[in-house]
């Protein structure tokens, strides 16, 4: 057996500093829910574990002078889902986060850390997908911002290059007259993971015609990545939800989504599952913006 | 290498050298010799190995040794006083809400964060409590039925 080395980190400097130095043996752990399957299912080795969980400075969950909602890439899914900034600024991350696996999971489990595993299924890119969030990375160059619409390159594959750490997640000020919601498509009522299809909207309605001026989108389970579609949110555009509108979505979600059939699930049938439950989600987002209140 | 730390186990302190990838699950059974903590699934799905970490409750498959360093820990060791089973325990007897018993020490403990959290959880509040516990046997009724004589006594 090789022996891993271990070294915890106190700041984002410290582990930058240290990432660069380990080159590729480096491998970063926050709350290690993700990393823990796969050590345990000896699909990674670690050679070097970088223990950035006590990067207190990373925890943070605050609302910016300019509305921004900045969520420290160390907050825990139990920490987004009980976080008073949240809930005033952005319900659909509370609705998300309540359906992330279960609390003792939750409790360990980072933000940041969902984000770059990337996993396809997992709740969190889908929402900010939708939320248009901006994720900052600190390297050794300094601080980078990366749209997330264009983070999940490829399977568990993102835009974090090798020497930059997640320093955390920034969703724009929500216009008012928005509404938003999260619907995840699960056989189990938890712990589910092999049979989940999300779905993430955020709109916005002209206050006087209940036309949708603003349309963001995300989708899980139904890809090699978390997928944002930029035509199904354009194609929301100045329509008001109606069968027709929610027939054309269908039809575009079949043709743009590429689902990966499983031993549960054909790919078709997972498309069908993304058009009902996005159906759902823009329906109950819709409703949210005319009512004027978002969920709390 | 081989990390220093200590940990607080039910409230006493063990200082051991742990390798960096060594999870908390095997440090209690294999090192402390407390194998009421269960190890199954180690992909923090089934919930046998749940223990509290400074009152919360985590995977301690999922959890490594040197990441809970100086933090306080309670297993399912911890629930007895004096030798006498806590009244969860005995419930969990009364109420038939034990069968193989493997997934039990979860159980318990994700029932013991429960209800120092919300001392009167209702019905509801307990079946969504216990959502991320695996259980075989049972059909989950009786593990209900137990924790809410305890929320009720």
């Amino acid at each position: 057996m090789t022996a891993c080395l271990y070294t915890r980190l106190d700041t984002v400097d410290d582990a930058v500093q240290c990432l660069a130095s380990a080159g590729e043996d480096g491998h970063v752990i926050a709350g290690g829910v993700a990393l823990g399957i796969l050590m345990n299912e000896r699909l990674v080795k670690p050679v070097h574990l970088l223990d950035i969980s006590r990067i207190d400075a990373l925890k943070r969950i605050e609302v910016t002078a300019e509305g921004v909602l900045s969520i420290g890439a160390l907050a825990t899914h139990q920490e987004v889902l009980t976080s008073a900034a949240v809930a005033a600024t952005c319900p659909l991350l509370i609705e998300m986060s309540s359906e992330i696996a279960c609390e003792r999971i939750r409790n360990r489990g980072t933000i940041g850390g969902s984000i770059c595993l990337g996993d396809p299924q997992g709740d969190p890119p889908v929402a900010l997908l939708a939320l248009d969030a901006v994720v900052r990375a600190a390297g050794p160059q300094g601080l980078r911002d990366i749209p997330i619409r264009t983070f999940f390159q490829d399977v568990y594959t993102t835009a974090l290059q090798s020497d930059e750490i997640l320093q955390e997640i920034r969703i724009p000020r929500i216009p008012d007259g928005g509404g938003m919601a999260y619907h995840k498509f699960s056989a189990r009522r938890a712990m589910d993971y092999a049979t989940t299809v999300s779905a993430a909207v955020q709109l916005a309605c002209d206050p006087d015609d209940g036309r949708i001026i603003n349309a963001g989108l995300g989708l899980g389970g139904v890809g090699v990545t978390p997928v944002w579609s930029k035509a199904i949110a354009d194609g929301l555009l100045n329509a008001t939800p109606c069968p027709e509108i929610f027939a054309w979505m269908r039809k575009m979600v079949h043709e743009e989504l590429s689902p990966i059939g499983d031993h549960l699930y054909s790919a078709d049938y997972k498309s069908h599952v993304a058009a009902v439950i996005l159906r759902r989600a823009t329906e109950r987002a819709y409703n949210r913006a005319v009512a004027g209140s978002d969920r709390r | 290498m081989s990390v220093d730390i200590s940990l607080r186990v039910n409230g006493a302190e063990h200082r051991l050298a742990v390798e960096p990838t060594e999870t908390l699950v095997n440090v209690l059974r294999n090192r402390l010799g407390m194998t009421g903590t269960h190890k199954d699934c180690t992909m923090g799905i089934c919930g046998a190995c749940t223990i509290l970490l400074n009152g919360q409750p985590v995977s301690s498959c999922l959890l490594l040794a040197c990441q809970a360093d100086g933090e306080a820990i309670r297993t399912i060791e911890g629930l007895e006083r004096d030798g006498a089973l806590s009244l969860l325990q005995e419930a969990f007897l009364r109420y038939g809400a034990v069968q193989c018993g493997f997934c039990t020490p979860g159980f318990l403990m994700i029932a013991v964060a429960l209800l120092e959290k919300n001392p009167k959880p209702d019905r509801n509040e307990i079946i969504d409590a216990l959502k991320g516990n695996l259980c075989r046997c049972t059909g989950y009724t009786k593990i209900v039925d137990a924790i809410e004589f305890v929320a009720n006594n």
